[in-house]
C-alpha cells in the first residue's frame, strides 16, 4: 500500500443523509480516486461528540489523503442526525452500524474503527461478521463504563459552577438513574432504560484468541493520560492536538493488514 | 443517500479558505406562518468553541428547527477549522476570534446566503465566541438586521498560569478565607469599574467594544441572553456578575434597541433543557417584536430587562 500523500488527487468530502427506520443519519464520506480500502468510523457517545470531532475529522482526512476511503456519521438522535435522543438505545445504534455496513459495497476491504463507546459498537458488528479488520481506540469494557466515565467528568465540572445546595455528585445522579428517573447530561436526556441497558452492552472478546477465531485482524489502542488529551473532553480543548503518532501508527497497521498486494485480506493480528 | 430531507438541506459554500459545510432549515409550508410573511429574513447561527454547528448538546439544531417552523430560514455553518468545514482552527483560536479573525469569512458567508436563498437580510445568533464574531461582523454589513448574543463577553482572557489559576479557584471554593478574599477582590474590581469604566481594565476588548458601539448605536435590534450565576446566588457580590454587559448596555447609547435578559438555571453552554427552551422562547418573542411589521419597518424599542449592573466574568473568577 502506498503511504505517500496523494496531493494531486484531493479527496472529496460529501455530506449526506442516510435513511434508517424513523430517522436519517448524517454521514460524511471522504471519497478518493482508486481507493485501497474503506474505513467506517464509529465515534464516541453523544456528549463526547463535539470534543472529539476535530481529531476525528482530521483522522478521516489523514486516511483519505492516503487512498483510504472513509465514511463517518452521527448516531441516530445525535448531532446532525435526526431522531429523538431519549428514544434511542444501544440496540438502535448497533442497528445503525449494521445498516451502514450493508450499504457499503463489498468491493473494498472494510475496516471498522470505533472510538470509546463506538469501539463497542464496532466490535459487536465485527463479531457478527461485518468488516475485514477491527481497530479500537480506547474501548470500555461495557457501555456502562463509558457512561460512568462521562457522568463523573460532567458531574465534577458541574460542581465547580453549581451552588453548594444544588451540587450533586456522580453517585447521586447514578442513584436517580437506578431509581428510574432520567437525568440530563450536557443537553442529552439519559433514561433509566438506557442506563440499565448499558450494563449488558459489553465489548466482545478482542484478544488474540478472538481475532484468530474471527480469522480477521484486530488492533486495540489504549490511551495513557497524556495521550488521551487529544480526544478527551475538557483537556486543553481550545488547542489543536498533536496526535499524529496515533494516526501514523494506526494507519501503518491498516496498511499492513489490508495490503492489496497480498491479494486478499491479511490475517495478521497485532 | 440524500442531501436534503423534509426540513433540512445540507449546504456547501466555497470560501477563500476552502469549503464550508452547513445545514439549512427551511420553513415548512405546513408551519403556522408562511415564509413569505417573514420577508425572507434568515437566521445564521455562530457557535462558540469547540462546538460544531450542532452546538453544545445539539442546542443549535433545536433552535434552528424551531425558528424554521416559525417561518425563518435558519442556517448553521461550521466556520473554517471546525466541524466538517475545511482546515484546522487558527493557532491561538480564541485570541484570533477575539480580534475579529472570522469577520471577513462571515461577511462572505452572509453575502452568499443572502444571494443563494434570496434573503432580505440575516439575524446573527452567536454563542460565546460566536457572539464575538457576530458583533465584529454586524458592524460591517448592511445585510445584518439584528443580533442575538448568548453569553457574550467583552474582555480578553488573561494570560495566567493554568495550574495556579486552578489552585486559586479550589482555594476560594473550599476555604473560608479564600471566599472572603474572592469577595474583596471582586468588590475592588467593581469599584474600579464604576470609577473608571471598563477601558481601565487591561483585559477589556476595546476593538470589540468599538464595534459593539457602532452596531448598537445604529438602532439595530439586539437581544442579549446571559446565564445567571449558579454559585453563591444569594450573596450581594452577585450584582457584580456581569459588569462588562452592564457597561456595554450603557455604551450602546439612547438610540439603541438592546434587550438583555438573564436566564436563571442556564449553564454557559445553554445546552440544558431549561436554557434551550428559554433561548428559543426569547428569540422567538424578540423576532416577533422586532420584525413583525416587515423588514422595512423600524423595530420597536425594547426595554433593557437585564440587571442594572453586572460584572465581567473574568473579574468574577476568583
Amino acid at each position: 500500500m502506498q503511504a505517500q500523500i496523494q496531493s494531486e488527487a484531493i479527496p472529496r468530502e460529501k455530506a449526506d443523509y442516510f435513511r434508517v427506520p424513523g430517522a436519517h443519519l448524517y454521514t460524511v464520506s471522504h471519497r478518493v480516486p482508486d481507493p485501497l480500502a474503506r474505513v467506517l468510523l464509529i465515534g464516541p457517545f453523544a456528549s463526547e461528540r463535539h470534543f472529539s470531532y476535530h481529531p476525528w475529522v482530521r483522522w478521516a482526512r489523514y486516511l483519505a489523503t492516503r487512498r483510504i476511503e472513509v465514511l463517518r456519521y452521527d448516531y441516530r438522535g445525535v448531532g446532525e442526525s435526526t431522531g429523538v435522543f431519549e428514544e434511542m438505545s444501544f440496540k438502535t445504534w448497533s442497528e445503525d452500524v449494521e445498516l451502514l455496513v450493508d450499504s457499503l459495497s463489498s468491493r473494498l476491504p472494510l475496516v471498522l474503527h470505533g472510538l470509546e463507546l463506538g469501539a463497542i459498537l464496532a466490535a459487536r458488528a465485527f463479531s457478527l461478521g461485518a468488516g475485514d479488520a477491527l481497530l479500537l481506540w480506547s474501548p470500555p469494557q461495557d457501555a456502562n463504563q463509558a457512561l460512568r466515565a462521562i457522568l463523573r467528568r460532567w458531574a465534577g465540572l458541574e460542581q465547580l459552577f453549581e451552588s453548594v445546595e444544588n451540587r450533586k455528585s456522580a453517585s447521586e445522579y447514578i442513584r436517580l438513574l437506578e431509581q428510574g428517573t432520567s437525568i440530563e447530561v450536557q443537553g442529552y436526556r439519559w433514561t433509566s432504560h438506557l442506563w440499565r441497558e448499558s450494563f449488558h452492552f459489553d465489548l466482545p472478546p478482542t484478544d488474540e484468541a478472538a481475532a484468530q477465531q474471527h480469522r480477521r485482524p484486530v488492533k486495540l489502542v489504549r490511551f495513557g493520560r497524556n495521550q488521551a488529551s487529544g480526544i478527551t473532553p475538557y483537556l486543553h480543548r481550545d488547542e489543536i492536538k498533536d496526535i499524529d503518532w496515533l494516526y501514523s501508527s494506526s494507519f501503518d497497521w491498516v496498511s499492513q493488514v489490508l495490503a492489496p498486494s497480498a491479494g486478499e485480506v491479511n490475517e495478521r493480528v497485532n | 443517500m440524500s442531501e436534503s430531507i423534509e426540513s433540512r438541506e445540507l449546504i456547501e459554500l466555497v470560501s477563500r479558505e476552502g469549503v464550508l459545510r452547513g445545514t439549512c432549515h427551511m420553513p415548512s409550508s405546513k408551519g403556522p406562518m408562511p415564509s413569505i410573511a417573514r420577508d425572507r429574513l434568515g437566521v445564521l447561527f455562530l457557535n462558540g468553541l469547540p462546538a460544531t454547528r450542532a452546538g453544545h448538546g445539539d442546542a443549535a439544531v433545536y433552535w434552528a428547527e424551531s425558528l424554521a417552523r416559525l417561518g425563518y430560514p435558519a442556517f448553521r455553518v461550521d466556520l473554517p477549522g471546525y466541524g466538517d468545514s475545511c482546515g484546522d482552527p487558527p493557532p491561538e483560536a480564541l485570541s484570533s476570534i477575539n480580534r475579529g479573525g472570522y469577520k471577513s469569512i462571515v461577511l462572505a458567508l452572509v453575502r452568499e446566503l443572502v444571494e443563494r436563498f434570496k434573503l432580505s437580510g440575516v439575524v446573527f445568533v452567536g454563542h460565546c465566541a460566536g457572539a464575538v464574531t457576530a458583533i465584529y461582523t454586524a458592524a460591517s454589513t448592511r445585510e445584518c438586521r439584528g443580533l442575538v448574543l448568548i453569553d457574550p463577553y467583552f474582555y480578553l482572557p488573561q494570560q495566567s498560569d493554568r495550574s495556579l489559576r486552578k489552585r486559586l479557584i479550589v482555594w476560594t471554593m473550599q476555604s473560608r478565607f479564600g471566599r472572603a478574599a474572592s469577595t474583596l477582590y471582586r468588590f475592588l474590581k467593581m469599584t474600579r469599574l464604576r470609577l473608571n469604566g471598563l477601558e481601565s481594565f487591561k483585559n477589556a476588548n476595546l476593538p470589540l467594544l468599538a464595534r459593539w458601539k457602532e452596531a448598537a448605536s445604529s438602532g439595530m435590534p439586539i437581544l442579549i441572553l446571559k446565564a445567571a450565576p449558579r454559585r453563591n446566588t444569594d450573596t450581594p457580590s452577585q450584582i457584580h456578575e456581569f459588569a462588562d454587559i452592564g457597561y456595554a448596555l450603557e455604551l450602546a447609547g439612547r438610540k439603541s434597541h438592546v434587550a438583555a435578559k438573564v436566564i436563571v438555571g442556564a449553564h454557559h453552554s445553554f445546552a440544558n433543557e431549561l436554557a434551550r427552551t428559554a433561548v428559543q422562547q426569547n428569540i422567538e418573542g424578540w423576532l416577533e417584536a422586532s420584525f413583525q411589521q416587515g423588514m422595512n419597518a423600524p423595530a420597536p424599542a425594547l426595554k433593557k430587562t437585564g440587571p442594572a449592573c453586572t460584572t465581567n466574568p473574568e473579574v468574577l473568577l476568583p
